[in-house]
């Protein structure tokens, strides 16, 4: 902590996002004000269908909101087309599901260098940087194997080192460690630590597992669709 | 775009029973209608040429309504400078011939009959009559022009109840309307593919039956034959401007046999039909197999575009997938049914059962399957752009899958 000069890189102003379900309607967020600085390791946390997806998704650009505005290093996402948002994504945002991150048909090296080749990494860099990516998660054993031939764990990793191979602004996570049991969700954690340490990647993960919540710097409760202390 | 190859082709397989279901089926498809096109095409092709072989010829040339009066007085004398440009010719061969209608007569039983006046050395090059002719228990080819010989069919030999070296007896009406006859000897027995002329088709010599019909040095056509069947127009083209009577006519096989000409043509209609059904099968086999395919990577595509994929390079992945399940059982099929035609072509298809059908047709009873390398191209285009049709919704319906339900749905 504390190297260089702190940059807000997400800043999320009054967000309003309302499902149609069922003829009823759900208030998944309801105004949320929130800034993320560079170098975070912060967690979201909040009971089931308080709205932390729905969060991460609308500051990942893969969900819009009603209401408000993300604004991304001084970038809004307000009025932006479908391929500009998905520009940003590829450009700016790591992305880490809960499971099932990766593309089957891709060994874990050619699914890290899925995104690089999106952004048009020449090829040769784009290996070597996979590799040493992949060495950086501890899969360099593993870089050949297709997901199917790697255990939970194993796969997350190789979505960490995919979310951040390409050294975006922020790498979103929701409920990274929630497929995995107890030491192996720990061991994660630490990775992820590590690389914010080392690289000073930001990290914004949802959670409700309360040893998730520990090992984050800021823990930020949501309730409701509303930010609680 | 190496990658998008990369993806489609692991992707095909994935279900690998599922793709090689359907490629199977593409394969069986493609087989079917390499085989129902190689017999038709050869069927069709042994059609014209064994009809182009006994009567027609590729191009004939002879008096205005010959055709539809085989008579003695629709005869000619070519003039002197065609038969000179004729001789000298190269390119083709060709024979004179006269022909009329006439009865043969056995002690058992008769028959009406069109008789051909042969020069027995000229012939051979334009007809299978030489070929068609048995040579064994005494039985020959005409040996001259003069010779009071005849040919039969071996149809026509047993109907009649003769055999080589028996005497028939030939009535006919001779050019100043008389009937006349004239006993000739049962030289040779032929045997044609083609069964309505056997039944009704006889051979002497050009001079004797110019003899027996009091016309003189008149012939009734000069029957010319090409390289292959297709340059019977230009060989018209050529020949047409050396005749100075206008009342002498040149007409190609296709112009003689409009039938034959519109038989091909009801079978190419009909082969159409053919492969639209197939094709049809393949589209919908495909199209499902593809939108199975996307519904089971619902999930996973919708993580390719939060990563950022373009919908374009989602709608290319699945269209190419597609067209490697298209390709790949085309080729599954090209090859069975290279192989299969392949033996038939030597072998050739004995069709003998259906025998009496064939004969009509006159395409013989052993079908030798042609396929040319046009139909297999374009056999090829339209698979390809068969498979990619056939993928066209499921790919949209891939590059419009919001990652946002994708994400939810695993
Ligand atoms: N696509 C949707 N359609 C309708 N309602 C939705 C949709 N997505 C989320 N919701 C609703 O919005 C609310 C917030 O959901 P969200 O998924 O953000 O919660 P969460 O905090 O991530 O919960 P969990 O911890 O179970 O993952 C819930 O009430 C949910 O039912
Ligand atoms: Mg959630």
């Amino acid at each position: 902590m504390g190297k260089g000069v702190r940059m807000k890189v997400i800043e999320i102003k009054n967000l309003h996002k309302t499902y149609q379900s069922n003829g009823q309607e759900v208030h998944a967020l309801r105004g949320i004000d929130l800034d993320i600085e560079s170098g975070e390791f912060s967690a979201i946390a909040g009971p089931s269908g308080s709205g932390k997806t729905t969060l991460l998704n609308v500051m990942g650009g893969i969900d819009r909101p009603d209401e408000g505005d993300v604004i991304i290093s001084g970038q809004t996402m307000k009025g932006l087309s479908e391929s500009e948002l998905s520009k940003i994504r590829l450009n700016r945002i790591g992305f880490i599901f809960q499971a099932y991150n990766l593309i089957p048909v891709l060994s874990a090296v050619e699914n890290v260098e899925y995104v690089m080749l999106l952004q048009g990494v020449e090829k040769h860099e784009r290996r070597e940087k996979a590799l040493a990516m992949l060495r950086d998660v501890g899969l360099e054993k593993e870089s050949h194997r297709r997901p199917a031939q790697l255990s939970g764990g194993q796969q997350q990793r190789v979505a960490v080192a995919r979310a951040i191979v390409s050294g975006p602004e922020i790498v979103l996570a929701d409920e990274p460690t929630a497929n995995l049991d107890q030491k192996t969700g720990s061991s994660l954690l630490d990775l992820m630590k590590n690389l914010n340490h080392e690289r000073g990647t930001t990290f914004l993960f949802s959670t409700h597992d309360p040893m998730v919540m520990d090992r984050a710097e800021r823990l930020i409760r949501i309730t409701d669709g509303r930010i609680t202390l | 775009m190496k990658m998008i190859f990369l993806l489609s082709w692991r992707n095909v397989w994935r279900n690998r029973r599922r793709s090689l279901v359907v490629i199977t089926s593409i394969g069986l498809g493609i087989l079917m209608m390499f085989f129902m096109m190689g017999i038709s095409k050869g069927m069709n092709y042994q059609m014209v040429d064994n009809t182009i072989s006994t009567s027609l010829g590729h191009v004939s040339v002879h008096r205005k309504g010959f055709l539809d009066n085989i008579k003695p007085s629709y005869s000619f004398v070519p003039d002197e400078d065609f038969m000179e440009r004729m001789k000298s010719s190269k390119g083709f061969s060709w024979a004179p011939r006269v022909k009329v209608q006439a009865m043969i007569r056995s002690s058992e039983s008769s028959r009406g009959v069109m008789i051909a006046g042969i020069d027995p050395e000229r012939e051979r090059t334009v007809s299978g009559i030489y070929e068609y002719t048995s040579k064994e228990n005494g039985s020959d080819f005409l040996k001259s022009s003069e010779a009071r010989d005849i040919l039969i069919s071996k149809r026509t030999a047993e109907k009649l109840d003769l055999v080589v070296g028996d005497r028939l007896v030939l009535i006919l009406q001779d050019v100043h309307g008389e009937m006349t006859g004239e006993a000739l000897t049962v030289k040779g027995i032929f045997s044609s593919p083609v069964g309505d002329f056997d039944k009704h088709v006889v051979f002497t010599g050009l001079k004797n039956l110019q003899r027996i019909t009091g016309i003189g040095s008149r012939i009734s056509e000069i029957t010319i034959k090409a390289e292959n069947r297709d340059l019977s127009y230009r060989i018209k083209k050529r020949v047409e401007p050396w005749l100075k009577s206008t009342d002498v006519v040149v007409k190609t096989w296709q112009e003689m046999a409009p039938s034959i000409v519109s038989a091909i043509r009801l079978y190419d209609s009909m082969m159409y039909v053919f492969f639209a059904i197939v094709f049809t099968t393949i589209v919908f086999s495909v199209a499902n197999t593809m939108v199975m395919a996307i519904m089971e990577r619902f999930h996973e595509i919708g993580v390719m575009k939060c990563l950022g994929t373009k919908p374009l390079n989602i709608f290319i992945m699945i269209l190419i997938e597609s067209l490697n399940l298209g390709l790949l059982g085309m080729a599954a099929g090209m090859i069975a049914g290279g192989l299969v035609l392949g033996v038939l072509t030597v072998t050739g298809l004995d069709l003998s059962f259906f025998s009496e059908t064939m004969s009509i047709l006159g395409s013989g009873t052993v079908i030798y399957p042609v396929v040319t390398v046009k139909d297999f191209f374009a056999s090829m285009v339209i698979v390809s752009c068969t498979a990619v049709i056939a993928a066209l919704y499921p790919a949209v319906k891939a590059a419009r899958i919001r990652p946002l339900k994708a994400l939810h749905f695993i």
